[in-house]
């Protein structure tokens, strides 16, 4: 509807962009100890575009984390596929990295080294994988923390060596489970921001599991409504804000009453 | 990857200025334990055939220790021993290290193992070692094979146990971590799953050794011609409660001294030893 508007984005993802991801009729049912089974997802489809930010959203206890277990491969589903560039995935690999919203970093190595860590079996010079490593240090601005160790450093800080330490691998699907949520509003903020420059620089596909409406409206292309018992995606809603976004703008605060009342209506 | 100004190090300078207390400190009690045997012996309290005057016991020790051998009953003796003892703990311990650890991981890790050995070991466990000792003598005889028996399997269990509960725990999501990026099963176990149970790992390993001396003792006491505890029983019989009381301090000190080298030693060995305490 603003089409003059996507002039400032300046990285505009085109509904062309080839799909990358694409979920197909996916279900998972857990056996429950003795009494049958609990079904949390129903027959999910949807497709992820190539560069594409998608949140999402939704009551706790809906199935969100399961998905994304599903889509790295830590567990199966009970049915449907998952498809990268077109071929089923079954396991876990670093072309779908994960960022856990708790910390899981090794905590007997150092954040240089965590960062190094998925590197160790790829084919690469050592001088290479080490100026990699200091990229990524860098770019996570955590230059002068690389020799401390994990529980040296604060939480905000453990999701950026979180974030180093799958980008460092090019993934192409990044799965992020409310990677932010343990954070304090200021810091969280600080986290988006970084989170959003580090995507702008390289495209990578995101799926980002969110409690925040506010959170999901200012990063997401798309917010994923989830719904509960059994979950499924209720609502697919396109948030055609040009970016940078900014919070306090009018046109963000519309768009956040908007999506508010999607949810609300449920 | 230079480790450089880390705040461990830090920490370290800092702590050099109470320096002289924690150095102290691990003293206080052996001293004070020392001080009260001196009084009681000086004052006679307790007379010197029950309790001998640490003078006496320390002449004892630097004639068993350092005495050349063929003056008087055991001079000289103490190499010979610690020789024999160290040798026997050292098989007894490995033995158990090597059967100890990879199937306590293995329970702690699959469900199916653990099933299938739980109750066998926890009733074997139940069983006092000293009541294998009849039956180890008729097996081996006496001598080296009943003592390292003896030390392998008291020292099986804790470090077992330990394997177990630490492999057990490590949290599934470093596990998923590693899968994500790209780490298959095998080097996952030594990548991700040791270092992480390495904490739980290490205290089994030293309760351990620990026990190895006692049951060192224990198979030693059974007449065995040399080793700290054939000494210990020996001299019971000749009625020698000064060399009783020198062997029980040398396995002291000898069992303190290995607990400390075999932490030096894990911490020299693995990254995740000396960074997880
Ligand atoms: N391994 C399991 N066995 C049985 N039930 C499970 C298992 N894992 C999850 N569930 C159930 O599935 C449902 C969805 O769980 P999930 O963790 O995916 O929710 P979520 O949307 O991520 O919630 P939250 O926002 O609180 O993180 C829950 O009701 C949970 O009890
Ligand atoms: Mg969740």
């Amino acid at each position: 509807m603003k089409p003059p508007l996507h002039i400032a984005t300046p990285w505009p993802r085109s509904p062309e962009a080839p799909a990358v991801l694409s979920i197909e009729r996916l279900s998972k049912r857990f056996e429950t100890n003795g009494a049958g089974s609990v079904s949390v997802l129903r027959d999910i489809s949807f497709t992820a575009r190539r560069g594409e930010m998608i949140c999402i959203l939704g009551r706790s206890g809906c199935g969100k984390s399961t998905l994304l277990n599903i889509l790295a491969g830590f567990i199966a589903p009970s049915s449907g596929t998952v498809r990268l560039n077109g071929q089923p995935v079954s396991r876990p690999g670093p072309d779908r990295c994960v960022v856990f919203q708790d910390d899981a970093l090794f905590p007997w190595l150092t954040v240089r080294e965590n960062i190094a860590f998925g590197l160790k079996k790829r084919p690469m010079d050592r001088a290479r994988k080490k100026s990699e490593v200091e990229r990524f240090l860098s770019l996570v601005g955590l230059t002068d923390f690389g020799d401390y160790f994990p529980h040296e450093i604060s939480g905000g800080m453990k999701q950026r060596v979180s974030i180093a330490r799958v980008l460092i691998l090019q993934p192409e699907v990044l799965l992020m489970d409310e990677p932010f949520a343990a954070l304090d509003a200021q810091t969280r903020e600080e986290m988006q921001n970084l989170l959003l420059t580090l995507w702008e620089k390289f495209k990578h596909t995101i799926l980002f599991v969110t409690h925040d409406v506010g959170e999901a409206v200012l990063m997401a292309d798309r917010i994923l409504l989830f719904e509960k018992d059994p979950g499924g995606i209720r609502e697919d809603i396109k948030i055609d804000l040009p970016r940078p976004r900014e919070k306090d703008e009018r046109r963000f605060f519309a768009c956040y009453r908007k999506t508010m009342s999607i949810i609300n209506r449920l | 990857m230079t480790e450089t100004a880390s705040p461990k190090r830090l920490n370290r300078g800092r702590r050099s200025q109470a320096g002289w207390l924690n150095r102290l400190l691990p003293w206080a009690i052996p001293g004070a334990f020392i001080l009260i045997w001196f009084v009681i012996s000086e004052t006679e309290m307790v007379p010197h055939y029950l309790l001998p005057h640490p003078k006496d016991i320390l002449a004892t020790a630097a004639t068993y220790i350092f005495g050349k051998a063929g003056n008087g009953a055991y001079a000289g003796r103490f190499l010979e021993d610690l020789m024999a003892s160290s040798f026997r703990v050292m098989l007894g311990f490995s033995l158990a290290v090597v059967v100890g650890i990879p199937l306590g991981v293995l329970s702690g890790r699959l469900a199916l193992v653990s099933r299938m050995l739980n109750t066998t070991i926890n009733a074997l466990r139940a069983v006092p070692g000293i009541s294998w000792l009849p039956l180890a003598m008729v097996w081996f005889g006496i001598g080296l094979k009943t003592t390292v028996f003896l030390v392998a399997l008291a020292a099986f269990f804790p470090i077992f146990l330990n394997a177990e509960a630490g492999a057990r725990q490590v949290s599934p999501i470093l596990l998923q971590a590693g899968a994500m990026m790209g780490v298959r099963r095998l080097r996952g176990t030594f990548a991700i799953l040791l270092p992480a149970a390495m904490p739980s790992i290490i205290t089994g390993l030293r309760l351990g050794m620990g026990i190895s001396w006692a049951y060192l003792v224990l198979g030693e006491l059974t007449g065995v011609p040399n080793g700290l505890g054939a000494v210990i029983m020996d001299a019971r019989m000749l009625g020698r409660i000064d060399i009783i009381v020198v062997g029980i301090i040398l396995i002291a000190l000898i069992g303190r001294f290995c607990d400390l080298g075999l932490n030096q030693l894990l911490r020299l060995s693995f990254k995740s030893a000396r960074r997880l305490q």
